[in-house]
C-alpha cells in the first residue's frame, strides 16, 4: 500500500501542489473491560483510509478518504490542493518547511508476542481472575480490569523522495476499584489511572504487569478510603508519586513547550503559552533539578517511534536542563521560526487527521534516591499517589490537579490516610520548589493514552518518564 | 462532493451483516460522515482539513454472549468480516444476564429539516470567505482564531428484530476567540442546521466587542462573588451535571449525585433541565445507537430530581423502559443525555448586571474537571472576557480566575435566568442550549496572571 500512498502524492502534485505527502494508515484496536466479572465488553475496531497534505504557494490542504480507489484518490488530492487555495483568501507568510534527508525505511515496534495474536480467551481469563480477586474485598462495589491493545500500520510517501513504512503497537492493562458508601464514591486504580500501564510493546508487557497480584491491595485502598479523612486545606510540602509527576510533566511543561501553542496556532481550542519565543535559554522554569527530554527513542515509551508524520527521525531534545529552559517541541513548519530543524513532534491521530505537534516522550531525567528516602527526609507534608482530576489555565500557569489518595508525612513516616486530596499553584513556582527528584531505580516510563488537541479534536497515546519528587510549599486541600 | 448513501444503500450492506448463521440476535450501527473545516489563527487560515467516513458496528448475541466489531470498510464484504469478528467475540465471553434484547421494531418520529444539501457540499472557498468576513470585523492589533466547518452525517441502526432507523443531518459551527496585544480575549461561537444560518460578521462583531473590552485586566483577589454567567459558562455547568450524574445506570449503581435521589429537592425552584433531541431548538438525532426512538425527559423539574437516562440495559436493571439514550456499544458508562436543556427564564444579562452589588460577568470556562463527583464539585478557569460588577454596572475586565464549586450549590443560589438561549455543540448529535444565569455565590480558589 506504500504505492497507494505514492498514488496520492503523485495525484496531489498533478492537482498543482508544490509539495505534497500521504499516509495511508490502518489502525486495528481491542480492547476488553470485565466489571464485577462480567465482560462489559470486548471491542474490536478496523479503521484504514488516505490523508493527502499539500502546500500550494505556501498554503496548506488536507483531505483524507476511506475509499482508497484510485479515482477517489485522486478526486482526495485534488481536494486538498483546492482547499490549499482557499486558505489563501487570508494572506499570511507563506509557510517555509525546514529542511529534512528524504528517508526511504522501514521500522516497527519491538514486540516479543503479538498482542493480536494472544487468544481472547486468555486475555478473558486474566480479566475475570482480576475482578474476581478485588471483589473477595469486603465493601467493594465495582471492580474493573482492561486490556488495550493498538496497532498502527502507517505508510507514508511525500513529494521529497520519502517513503517509509511503520508499525506501531501499543499495549496497556489496569485495575480500578470503586467503593461507595453513605455517598461517598472513591477509586483506586492500579498501576495507573485511565486503563492502566501503556507501553509501546506486546503482550510481555501484560505479563509484567501484576494485576491479580495487586487486584487485593487496590481494592483494599479503596475501601479504606471511604472512612479516611478529608485532605486538609493547608501551605505544606507535597510528595508526588512518579504516575502523578508525569500528569504534572505533561500539562505544565510538554503542552506549554509545543510550538505551535507558542505560536498562537492552538489560541482558540487548547489555548496558547505563557513561554515566548524569546525565553530559550534565559526563562527559569524550574529548580537545578528539573532536566526534562522530549525523547521518541525511548525504548517501551507509548511516545516511541521511527519517523514522525511528516517522515522526521525520532530523536532526543533536551527541553529544560538543570531548570533552564532550552528548546521547543517542533514541526518542520514551526522549526524555522526559532532558527532549528523540526524535533520530530509532528503525529496525526489516524488517516483521517492533519499531523500536530505532539508530545513524544517527554520526561523528567532522574536525580537519586528512592521514594522511600524521600519521605524518609520529609518533616513534614504530604504524599500524593495517582491522578484522578487535572484542570489548567489556557497559557498553563494555574493548575489544580487532583489524585487518588494521599497520606501524612510525619517525621519521614506516612502516618494517616486522606481522601480527596488535590493541590494547586503557578507553574514556574511549583517547578521552582522542587527539592527531590528519586533516582533511576524507581523512574517508569508511563503512558498517557488520551492527550487532547487540534479541531477537529485529536487524540494521541504520548509517553512519560519518571521517578517520585518533592516540591515545597505547595497549597493543598482546594474546596 | 460525495452525497448521502441514503437508506436503501445502507439496508443493502446491513442485511449482509444480519445474515449471521450461529448468531441469535445482529445489530448493525452504520455511519457515514463527510465534510470540511477551515481553522485559523493570527487571522489567518493555518489548518484547513476535509473527510470523508464510514463506520459500521456490529453487535451480535449468541447464547446469551455479546460481542461487538467496528469497521470503516462499510461494504458487504466489511461488513460481513465486522459481524464474524463480533460473533468470535461473543464465543469467548460469558454470558449477559443482564442483556435486554435489541430494540423492537418501532416507527421513530421524523425530524424535518434536519438535512442541508448545501450545508453538505459548502466548499473550502465558502468557509473561507466565512473567515474573512469574521475576521474583517476586527479592530487594528486584534488577532481571530477558530474554526468553521460544515459536513454531514447519516446515522442508521438495522437489526435482526426488524427495526430500522436512519437520518441523514447536517451540522454548521463558528467559533472563534479574538484576541489584542494588552491582554485581553472574547470569544463568540453558533452552531446550525444550515451553514447559511451561521453569520460571521455577527459573530466577528460580538467576539471582538468581547476582546476589546477585555484589554488589560486588573488583578482580583478569588474568593466568593456574584455572577453573572453567559450561556457558555452555564453549558459547562450543565454538562458536568449530566456527565456526572444523569445517566440512570451511574444513579442505579450508586456513583450519581442523584443516586437515591428521586422526588428530592437538588437545586432551586427556578431550575428545569430536560433532555429533547426532537425539538427544533436543538441539533440531535431523533433515535439512539440502539434503535430506540428518543423522547424527551426531564430530569430536574422545579428544582426537584425526577429521573436519570436510560439505554435498553439500565431500563432493565431499574424496571422501566429505555428512553432512547443509548450510546454506541459497547458502553461500560450507560445511557446519555447529548441534547440538554436549562429552562429559561425573564432576564436578559443587562438585567442581571444591573441587579449584581459586586460580582463578576463570565463568558466562558476553560479546562474544567471534576474534584468530587457526588458534591458535584468542579474546577476551571474563566477565559475570554471576565469582568468586575460592582453597582449594577461593569467597572472593569479582570485577569482570569480559577473556580472549584459545586454545580447543585450553583443552581440551588439562581437568582435570575435569561429569556434567551444559545445552542452550545461540541460534536455532532451533542448540543446543550442554555441561557444566562445570574448566582448569588460562586467561590473563586485562585487566579492566573493573565
Amino acid at each position: 500500500v506504500l504505492d497507494t500512498a505514492r498514488f496520492a502524492v503523485d495525484s496531489a502534485r498533478k492537482a498543482g501542489a508544490d509539495y505534497a505527502d500521504a499516509r495511508f494508515v490502518a489502525e486495528e484496536s481491542e480492547s476488553l473491560t470485565a466489571k464485577n466479572q462480567q465482560m462489559e465488553g470486548i471491542d474490536r475496531s478496523l479503521s484504514k483510509g488516505v490523508g493527502v497534505r499539500v502546500l500550494v504557494a505556501g498554503y496548506w490542504g488536507f483531505a483524507a478518504t476511506a475509499r482508497t480507489e484510485d479515482a477517489e484518490i485522486e478526486r482526495t488530492a485534488s481536494l486538498a490542493v483546492s482547499i490549499a487555495r482557499a486558505a489563501a483568501r487570508l494572506p499570511m507568510e507563506p509557510v517555509r518547511l525546514a529542511e529534512v534527508e528524504p528517508v526511504k525505511s522501514r521500522w516497527a515496534t519491538l514486540v516479543q508476542e503479538d498482542p493480536f495474536a494472544v487468544p481472547l480467551d486468555e486475555k478473558v481469563a486474566l480479566l475475570m481472575e482480576a475482578s474476581r480477586r478485588m471483589q473477595g474485598v469486603k465493601g467493594l462495589a465495582f471492580a474493573e480490569a482492561s486490556l488495550d491493545f493498538y496497532r498502527r500500520n502507517t505508510f507514508f510517501a511525500s513529494s521529497e523522495g520519502a517513503a517509509i513504512e511503520q508499525t506501531v503497537i501499543n499495549s496497556g492493562a489496569g485495575l480500578e476499584a470503586t467503593a461507595i458508601e453513605n455517598g461517598e464514591v472513591q477509586r483506586r486504580s492500579f498501576p495507573n489511572s485511565f486503563r492502566g500501564h501503556l507501553r509501546s510493546a506486546g503482550y510481555e508487557h501484560i505479563r509484567t504487569i501484576p494485576l491479580t497480584e495487586e487486584a487485593e491491595r487496590t481494592a483494599q485502598e479503596a475501601v479504606d478510603l471511604l472512612t479516611a479523612k478529608e485532605c486538609p486545606t493547608e501551605v505544606t510540602t507535597v510528595v508526588l508519586s512518579s504516575n502523578q509527576v508525569i500528569l504534572q510533566v505533561h500539562e505544565s511543561i510538554g503542552h506549554p513547550l509545543e510550538l505551535d501553542r507558542v505560536l498562537k496556532m492552538e489560541e482558540a481550542y487548547a489555548g496558547t503559552s505563557f513561554v515566548g519565543l524569546e525565553d530559550r535559554g534565559r526563562l527559569r522554569y524550574g529548580s537545578d533539578l528539573v532536566t526534562i527530554t522530549a525523547d521518541a527513542t525511548l525504548p517501551g515509551g507509548l511516545g516511541t517511534f521511527g519517523f514522525d508524520d511528516e517522515g522526521v527521525p525520532a530523536q532526543r531534545t533536551v527541553l529544560i536542563e538543570d531548570g533552564v529552559f532550552r528548546n521547543f517541541i517542533s514541526s518542520r513548519e514551526t522549526a524555522p521560526v526559532v532558527g532549528e530543524s523540526s524535533s520530530g513532534g509532528m503525529r496525526a491521530d489516524g488517516w483521517q487527521n492533519l499531523p500536530l505537534i505532539r508530545m513524544t516522550n517527554i520526561s523528567l531525567e532522574p536525580r537519586a534516591g528512592t521514594l522511600a528516602e524521600i519521605i524518609g527526609d520529609t518533616k513534614d507534608g504530604i504524599f500524593m499517589d495517582t491522578n484522578q482530576s487535572w484542570s489548567i489555565d489556557d497559557k498553563r500557569v494555574n493548575f489544580q490537579f487532583g489524585c487518588e489518595l494521599a497520606w501524612r508525612i510525619k517525621d519521614g513516616k506516612l502516618t494517616e490516610l486522606y481522601k480527596n486530596p488535590n493541590y494547586t499553584g503557578i507553574t514556574t513556582e511549583f517547578w521552582g520548589s522542587c527539592d527531590a527528584v528519586g533516582g533511576s531505580e524507581e523512574w517508569t516510563v508511563w503512558g498517557t493514552p488520551n492527550c487532547g488537541k487540534g479541531q477537529p479534536g485529536q487524540v494521541a497515546r504520548v509517553g512519560h518518564g519518571a521517578a517520585p519528587a518533592r516540591f515545597r510549599n505547595v497549597r493543598v486541600g482546594v474546596r | 462532493m460525495p452525497g448521502p448513501i441514503g437508506p436503501d444503500g445502507v439496508r443493502a450492506v446491513a442485511e449482509a451483516a444480519l445474515d449471521l448463521p450461529d448468531a441469535d440476535d445482529v445489530e448493525v450501527l452504520f455511519m457515514h460522515e463527510w465534510g470540511g473545516l477551515t481553522r485559523f489563527a493570527n487571522s489567518s487560515i493555518h489548518q484547513s482539513t476535509w473527510r470523508e467516513d464510514t463506520g459500521v458496528r456490529v453487535r451480535v448475541i449468541a447464547g446469551g454472549r455479546v460481542g461487538v466489531a467496528a469497521s470503516n470498510d462499510f461494504s458487504v464484504e466489511g461488513a460481513r468480516r465486522a459481524a464474524a469478528s463480533a460473533l468470535e467475540i461473543a464465543s469467548v465471553t460469558v454470558p449477559d444476564p443482564l442483556f435486554p434484547g435489541l430494540a423492537p421494531r418501532s416507527d421513530v418520529a421524523e425530524k424535518p429539516d434536519s438535512f442541508d444539501q448545501d450545508t453538505a457540499s459548502t466548499s473550502p472557498e465558502q468557509r473561507a470567505e466565512g473567515v474573512a468576513t469574521l475576521v474583517g470585523q476586527l479592530g487594528k492589533g486584534f488577532r481571530a482564531a477558530g474554526a468553521f466547518d460544515a459536513g454531514a452525517v447519516e446515522v442508521a441502526v438495522a437489526n435482526s428484530e426488524g427495526q430500522f432507523c436512519y437520518a441523514p443531518i447536517t451540522q454548521s459551527t463558528l467559533t472563534t476567540v479574538v484576541s489584542g496585544v494588552d491582554g485581553g480575549a472574547g470569544t463568540a461561537e453558533a452552531a446550525a442546521t444550515r451553514a447559511s444560518e451561521i453569520d460571521p460578521e455577527a459573530i466577528g462583531q460580538r467576539a471582538f466587542q468581547k476582546a476589546r473590552d477585555s484589554q488589560e485586566p486588573q488583578d482580583l483577589e478569588p474568593g466568593s462573588y456574584e455572577v453573572v454567567l453567559e450561556p457558555l459558562a452555564v453549558s459547562t455547568l450543565v454538562g458536568f451535571l449530566a456527565w456526572m450524574g444523569f445517566s440512570g445506570r451511574a444513579i442505579d449503581e450508586g456513583r450519581s449525585p442523584f443516586s437515591g435521589k428521586a422526588g428530592r429537592t437538588v437545586a432551586g425552584e427556578n431550575i428545569d433541565i430536560y433532555d429533547d433531541a426532537l425539538s427544533p431548538l436543538t441539533l440531535g438525532l431523533p433515535f439512539d445507537f440502539e434503535g430506540t426512538p428518543k423522547r424527551r425527559v426531564d430530569l430536574i423539574e422545579r428544582g426537584v430530581f425526577r429521573t436519570g437516562v436510560h439505554d435498553r440495559r439500565s431500563a432493565k436493571l431499574a424496571g422501566t423502559e429505555s428512553t432512547g439514550h443509548a450510546l454506541p456499544p459497547p458502553n461500560p458508562e450507560g445511557a446519555f443525555p447529548l441534547n440538554l436543556f436549562l429552562g429559561t427564564g425573564d432576564a436578559t444579562v443587562d438585567d442581571m448586571i444591573a441587579a449584581t452589588g459586586r460580582g463578576l460577568l463570565v463568558t466562558r470556562f476553560h479546562y474544567s474537571n471534576v474534584v468530587h463527583p457526588i458534591e458535584t464539585t468542579i474546577t476551571g478557569m474563566t477565559r475570554d472576557g471576565t469582568w468586575l460588577i460592582e453597582g449594577g454596572k461593569i467597572k472593569h475586565p479582570v485577569k482570569n480566575l480559577r473556580f472549584t464549586q459545586s454545580i447543585l450549590e450553583a443552581l440551588s443560589n439562581v437568582e435570575m435566568i435569561g429569556r434567551e438561549s444559545e445552542v452550545a455543540s461540541e460534536f455532532f448529535f451533542a448540543a446543550s442550549r442554555v441561557p444566562a444565569v445570574k448566582i448569588s455565590r460562586f467561590n473563586f480558589s485562585g487566579k492566573s496572571d493573565h
